[in-house]
This record gives C-alpha cells, sequence and structure tokens, in this order.
C-alpha cells in the first residue's frame, strides 16, 4: 500500500517527549514523507510510550506501544505489506478488539478526555471539528441566559473536581447573586498533589476545551476577566494553553463582544511558582495578586469577594473540561452517568507498581478494584498490591481488602481518604505505609505556609515522630502522640492544606497499625524500606565477584577480590543503606533485612 | 573551584526592561522574579537590588515572594540544571536512589551543596514534574527522563556531559582509566 493513505499519529505530551517521540516522529518524517503525519496530547497509556497509531486508507486503526527506532521501521513494513504484523508493539486494533489496549480504552467513559490523544491540541480547527466551541455557540445564539447555564450545570449534578467536591452550580450561584462591576474567573491548574498529572493532561492534550469551559463559567457567573493559573513545572501546559487563546482570540471566541455578542471576557495565563497551599483558593489568590500564598480567613468567601476584591470563582482544570460536554448534551446526560452521590466521571492518574499507568476517566460507581485490576492490569511486580493512596497529602491510603469500594464521593469518605483531584498512587508489599505517611508529613511540612500554628508547628512534631519510629527509634507512647496530634491539626488549622495534611496517618494507623508497631516493637520495617532499620549484606554463595556493586557503592563500603565471590563483604559500620547495590547485582545476591 | 564563579553579572537594561513589559506593581512580583530567573537561572542579588529600586514593589515584598515559593533560588547554580522528581510515585519507585547516584558521579558529598565543585551541574529535587508514570523521573535542562534506576541515572549524565563537555568530577570509571594508563606509563618507562 502507498504511504499516502496512511495517516500517522504520533503521542507528544510530556510523557511521550521522555521517551523519545520527538525523535520517533522525526523518523516517520523522514521514511513515510507521503504520509499524513499527525501529533496529539498524551492518549492517557503512559505505561507504553511512545505510542503510535497507524489508520489505514481503509479507514482501520492499529495503535502501537512502546515504539522504538526499530519499531518504526517494522510498523511501516506491516503498512506497506512486506512483513508481518509487530504483535508484540500492538496495543489495540478497530479489527481485533480482543487486545489489552482496547479493553483499557474500552472500560473507559471518556468525556473529559474526550479530544485527548485524538486531535493536534495546537491545532484549534481539529478542535471545532470534533464538535467544539459549539456549546458557547449554543449558548450565544440561542439566547440561552446565565440563569440557564447554571440550571443546566445544577441539573447534570458535577461537584468540582479539585478534592473538596462541592457542587459547581452552587458556587456559581453565589457568584452570579453578588454585587460587583468586575468579576473574575480562575481556572486552577495549580495541580500540586506529588502523584497527580489529571490537569497537565487535559490542558496538554485539549487546551481549548478548557478555554471554552472557562467561557462557558464566565458567561454563567458574569466575568468579564480570566485567569488560567498553570505551574511553572508544567512548560508544554504554558505554551499549549498560550496558542489556544491567541487562536480563539483571533476567531473571535475571546476578548470583546464574543461573537457578536455583549459577552466580553479577557484572559490571561499566571504561572505558578511551585507552592502546593496555592491549590487552596484564597491562597491562589494571594499568589496572582502578587504576594506570598498564604490563605485568607473566610468569610468573605472568593465568591463574594474574591481578587483584587472582587467576586471570584475558582473552578478545577477537570470540572471545566466537562462544562462544553454538559452544554452540549444537556445536564440530564450528564447526570444519567454515575451514581446517586456523585454524578458523571471521574479522571484519575494511575501511577506507581502497577500495570498499565496513565490517565484513565471512568463513570463514578466503578469499584477500585476494577479500575486497578480491569484497566490497570493489576501489579507490575511479582509482588500484590497492597494498598493505593488517594487524593495524595490530603487524601489517604485504602487498603487491599477493601478495593471493592465504590468510587464516588461517600463511599471513599467512609474509607477514610478523600477523592481528592484524582492522583493514585498503586503499591505493593514492598512500600512501607510509615514511610509514605513521613514522605507525605516531610511534604505538608515544607508546604505549610507557617500561617497558623496547628500546621507550622503540628506538622513538624509529627514529622519528627515519624522519623523517630522510621529510624527504630521511636515508642509506643510515640504512636499514640502521633495520634493524638492528627486530631489536633485536622481540627484546629486555618486551610485545607493543614485539616487533610493528618490524613495519610490517621489512615495508614487506621489500617496499617502493625507495620507501625514491628517499626517500634521489633525494630524492624516489613517492607524493608526503612534505611535505619534494614542492613545490606551480600551472600557469598551466590557471588561471582563481578564488582560491579563496588563501582556503584557511593561510600566504597563493599570490598572484595575479583572473580572470588566468597571475598566480598560489605562493611556495616559504613554503609548507608542506599540500595544501589541490590539494584545494579547482576545475580541477586545482595540481602536486604 | 569556588561557586563564586558562576555568579552572574545581571545586566541593568534588561531587568529595567522586563519591569517595563510586566508591570512595576505587586501583582508583577512573580512574574518578574520568573523573568530574572529564566534568565540567570536564579535570582542574583543585584538584579533584585534594582527592581527593588525601579518598581513599586519593596524589598520585603520582593524577598517575601522570593522566599516564600520553591521554585526561586537565591544561589548560583550550575551550569546545567538536574531537577530530580520527588513525587509520590517517584518516591516509591526509589527516587532517593537517583540522587545518591548523581551526588556520586558528582562528588557532592556535603549535604548542603547541591552544584558540583566544577560548577558543572547542580542537582535539585523538585515536587512533582507530572510524569508520574514514568517514575522515577528527572530533567536535565528541560528534557524529561523517565524510568531511570540510580544506575542509569549516571548513565544519561554522562551522556549528557559528554555532549556538552562537562567533566564529572566523581566519575571514577574514567580516573580508574587515567590511572591505570598512567601506571602503563610508569612501567613502560
Amino acid at each position: 500500500m502507498s504511504d499516502s493513505k496512511l495517516e500517522i499519529i504520533v503521542g507528544e505530551g510530556t510523557c511521550g517527549r521522555a521517551s523519545g517521540s520527538t525523535e520517533i516522529m522525526g523518523l516517520f518524517k523522514k521514511n513515510a514523507p507521503d504520509a499524513t503525519i499527525r501529533t496529539v496530547g498524551c492518549v492517557g497509556m503512559c505505561h507504553a510510550e511512545v505510542m503510535v497509531e497507524v489508520i489505514d486508507g481503509d479507514g482501520n486503526s492499529h495503535m502501537y506501544g512502546n515504539v522504538d527506532k526499530k519499531g518504526v521501521t517494522k510498523i511501516l513494513k506491516f503498512h506497506r505489506g512486506e512483513d508481518e504484523k509487530p504483535e508484540d508493539m500492538l496495543l489495540s486494533a478497530t479489527d481485533d478488539p480482543e487486545l489489552e489496549g482496547g479493553q483499557y480504552l474500552t472500560k473507559q467513559t471518556r468525556l473529559a478526555l474526550r479530544n485527548v490523544g485524538t486531535i493536534d491540541p495546537t491545532d484549534m480547527e481539529q478542535y471545532k471539528a470534533r464538535g467544539g466551541y459549539s456549546a458557547i455557540e449554543k449558548i450565544i445564539q440561542t439566547g440561552m441566559t446565565p440563569e440557564d447555564v447554571i440550571e443546566q450545570v445544577k441539573i447534570s449534578g458535577i461537584r468540582g473536581r479539585g478534592g473538596a467536591g462541592f457542587p459547581t452550580a452552587t458556587k456559581w450561584t453565589f457568584a452570579r447573586g453578588a454585587e460587583g462591576d468586575k468579576k473574575y474567573l480562575i481556572c486552577n491548574g495549580d495541580e500540586g498533589d506529588p502523584g497527580a498529572f489529571m490537569d497537565r493532561s487535559l490542558l496538554e492534550g485539549d487546551p481549548h476545551n478548557i478555554l471554552e469551559g472557562m467561557l462557558i463559567a464566565a458567561y454563567a457567573i458574569g466575568a468579564s476577566g480570566g485567569y488560567a493559573y498553570i505551574r511553572a513545572e508544567y512548560p508544554l501546559a504554558v505554551k499549549n494553553f498560550d496558542m489556544a487563546i491567541q487562536d480563539a482570540t483571533a476567531a473571535g471566541y475571546l476578548g470583546d463582544n464574543i461573537l457578536g455578542s455583549n459577552f466580553c471576557f479577557d484572559l490571561k495565563i499566571k504561572q505558578g511558582a511551585g507552592a502546593f497551599v496555592c491549590g487552596e483558593e484564597t491562597a491562589l489568590i494571594a499568589s496572582v495578586e502578587g504576594e506570598r500564598g498564604m490563605p485568607r480567613i473566610r468569610p468573605p468567601f472568593p465568591a463574594i469577594k474574591g481578587l483584587f476584591g472582587k467576586p471570584t470563582i475558582i473552578n478545577n482544570v477537570e470540572t471545566l473540561s466537562n462544562l462544553p460536554w454538559i452544554i452540549d448534551n444537556g445536564g440530564a446526560a450528564y447526570q444519567a452517568i454515575g451514581t446517586e452521590d456523585s454524578r458523571g466521571t471521574k479522571v484519575f492518574a494511575l501511577a506507581g507498581t502497577i500495570k498499565r499507568g496513565g490517565l484513565v476517566e471512568i463513570p463514578m460507581g466503578m469499584t477500585l478494584h476494577e479500575m486497578l485490576y480491569d484497566i490497570g492490569g493489576g501489579s507490575s511486580t511479582d509482588k500484590p498490591l497492597k494498598a493505593v493512596q488517594l487524593g495524595g497529602p490530603s487524601g489517604g491510603c485504602v487498603p487491599a481488602s477493601l478495593f471493592d469500594t465504590k468510587i464516588e464521593y461517600a463511599s471513599i469518605n467512609a474509607t477514610g481518604a478523600i477523592m481528592g483531584s484524582g492522583g493514585i498512587v498503586v503499591m505493593d508489599e514492598k512500600s512501607c505505609m510509615v514511610d509514605l505517611a513521613k514522605f507525605f508529613l516531610d511534604f505538608t511540612q515544607i508546604e505549610s505556609c507557617g500561617k497558623c500554628t496547628f500546621c507550622r508547628i503540628g506538622t513538624l512534631r509529627m514529622k519528627e515522630i515519624l522519623t523517630k519510629i522510621c529510624d527504630g527509634e521511636g515508642t509506643m507512647e510515640d504512636i499514640d502522640t502521633l495520634e493524638e496530634l492528627a486530631e489536633g491539626v485536622k481540627q484546629a488549622s486555618l486551610c485545607g492544606l493543614g485539616q487533610t495534611a493528618p490524613n495519610p496517618v490517621l489512615t495508614t494507623l487506621k489500617y496499617f497499625r502493625e507495620e507501625y508497631e514491628a517499626h517500634v516493637k521489633e525494630q524492624r520495617c516489613p517492607a524493608g524500606v526503612c534505611k535505619g532499620l534494614i542492613s545490606h549484606t551480600i551472600i557469598n554463595e551466590g557471588c561471582n565477584g563481578c564488582s560491579i556493586c563496588e563501582r556503584y557503592c557511593p561510600v566504597d563500603c563493599i570490598t572484595g577480590e575479583k572473580k572470588k565471590g566468597e571475598t566480598w563483604v560489605i562493611d556495616q559500620d559504613v554503609c548507608i543503606n542506599c540500595g544501589m547495590c541490590v539494584e545494579v547485582c547482576n545475580s541477586d545476591c545482595i540481602l536486604v533485612e | 573551584m569556588s561557586n563564586q564563579t558562576l555568579e552572574a553579572t545581571v545586566d541593568p537594561e534588561l531587568v529595567n526592561k522586563w519591569i517595563e513589559e510586566i508591570g512595576s506593581g505587586v501583582p508583577a512580583a512573580v512574574p518578574l522574579l520568573q523573568a530574572i530567573q529564566g534568565e540567570y537561572g536564579y535570582l542574583p542579588r543585584d538584579a533584585m537590588d534594582l527592581i527593588i529600586a525601579n518598581s513599586d514593589i519593596n524589598a520585603s515584598q520582593l524577598f517575601g515572594v522570593a522566599t516564600f515559593y520553591a521554585q526561586f533560588r537565591m544561589r548560583p547554580v550550575g551550569r546545567h540544571l538536574v531537577k530530580v522528581c520527588h513525587g509520590t510515585a517517584c518516591h516509591v519507585r526509589g527516587a532517593d536512589r537517583l540522587n545518591t547516584s548523581l551526588n556520586h558521579i558528582l562528588n557532592i558529598t556535603d549535604e548542603e551543596e547541591d552544584t558540583a565543585s566544577n560548577g558543572s551541574y547542580t542537582v535539585e529535587d523538585v515536587a512533582c514534574v507530572g510524569c508520574c508514570s514514568i517514575a522515577p523521573a528527572l530533567v536535565i535542562d528541560d528534557d524529561i527522563i523517565g524510568n531511570l534506576s540510580g544506575a542509569d541515572a549516571q548513565r544519561v549524565l554522562k551522556k549528557h556531559a559528554k555532549g556538552c563537555k562537562e567533566d564529572l568530577p566523581g566519575d571514577t570509571s574514567k580516573k580508574k582509566k587515567a590511572a591505570q594508563e598512567n601506571s602503563n606509563e610508569e612501567a613502560r618507562s
């Protein structure tokens, strides 16, 4: 078959680029100059980057994963009819629905992600060809009032996807009714939760959709000014969104008298500078105003008195990305998806020890088990899954015994975790839950802005106790103090950061108390993670004396004679238990206990 | 070699141009600092002083903002910057080991120090670069690289160093090779 009939699509999100998509793209352009070659955002199968989709002249689609230089040649040869199907790279194909990759996508319900991985995010026409900007056109051309828009969103039942889950329509109603000559709409893209990348993929992969969502929200509340607050760590998201603003302005969707109406909306990007607390609404406002990002006491709520003292609504990226779909299809269609408690879909970022990690969007009400195993493919290691951490530093862990929990706000809250913004870190038995709690406390303690005492000092004391326990110096009394402090910080902190910071500690204590006790009573880290409680020794029977561990040891504490396995030893007084030797050992002969 | 050699010479015209373009009020504080750091890799004191003198932002406001946000750096930076991601996914998959192995090959032994003694590389921890599915990941200058072991991190850095002709002070393989050659020469002579 001639190349000219082939359409070759390369995933070029941040994950794709990190895996070498730019080089693969270049190879296709060089070796198949006659084919139509397009770039798209991340389809979400980050575990299989670089991803390439080939659509042949008959409209059949083949999706390939883990494509390297040789893969390019193999793929081209197959589609030219010169070679066999490269089965090892094939993830899904329209003529073979049984393939794993196909399952990964068919089990999802992609509304927010409907265009991500399908269109070139830098080409507005492709967004429009998929029904883009029809929602704002519908609003203006059919004369929907702001109240009509709010009503549809109310019917949809969508709740804020940033974590707290406050009903979007209710929030808007406050700002709609607030007095003010100017109102603001802010898109919260300050995805600070370590372990989450939903907003990044949405902003990178379908920026016009977020922009249209902002237009809808701004129209509903009567805002004429807008900011997209995006993390500086997401340069590609900033670049793609900036281009979307320029193209939308040129096409008359943004600026003064949008589509010939009285609706005016001016939109700017504000880059975050790295502060987790800026995900909190009042801190984010302080940051846009140029101040240190410290939360302010509420009331007054931002909907009444927010940015520069004006009524302000802050909506999360994912919330906004659902709005065009809701207006196009009606609130009732969205409401029909999900459960009584939680309507619609939720995007999750699956990471950790999971086989098919990436971005997934599921209907609310699916169980954790279905998402982790049917979509995610289960554990990526030979160890079974132990727990998942939902909602990052503000969330909690859910043990494997509760994987039948439905993904909806109430059911997840009942476990002690939170829905959060959608970051899910999956852990197998090699993860230490005390170490995890310490990791999060380390994070929140550093990120605490320092305004209120419970958060500033409380998280520090908690971190100190956790460090003590991880070093094997903890007492049983420490565990009680930790619990007491956790309750105090939760109740007395000013903003969400402090109020939720103890969640990882409280949930790990609830479900994995025996691990804490093993650290204290037995001086043992069951997962073999905590450096103060483990030691590395060489099993001489298995050692072949290759000396690779010696070369990689950062503290030069491994000695022995080359090719004489029986002579190799680790000096325990010098060893820092970093684990480099375990990683590089070819014969698996370093014992960690 | 001391890191003082890495200190930037600030161009006042450039800083004043930014004030003109970005703004001189308090809301411009963060973007102004971002512009400075984008140019010099850190916030040189001279540039900060120029902003304080030529804008409506006072010293307490500017330093308040500069010290609040994790992105800003007050110390000079190496010629190349390596950011090691410490998001949750990277943490559980061994991000600490990337630091250990990078510090080893760069011979950074002092806990307070993050730049190699020859000024080649600075190793910084960052909260999360949002590439959790390819954890653990790091960013060298602008390139994100994922799915790394500690040994991979050294390999990646060696390749990068070769490409831009930098020396890695802790690269023992080179030293050993040199020592071997020396001793061979001695043996010959």
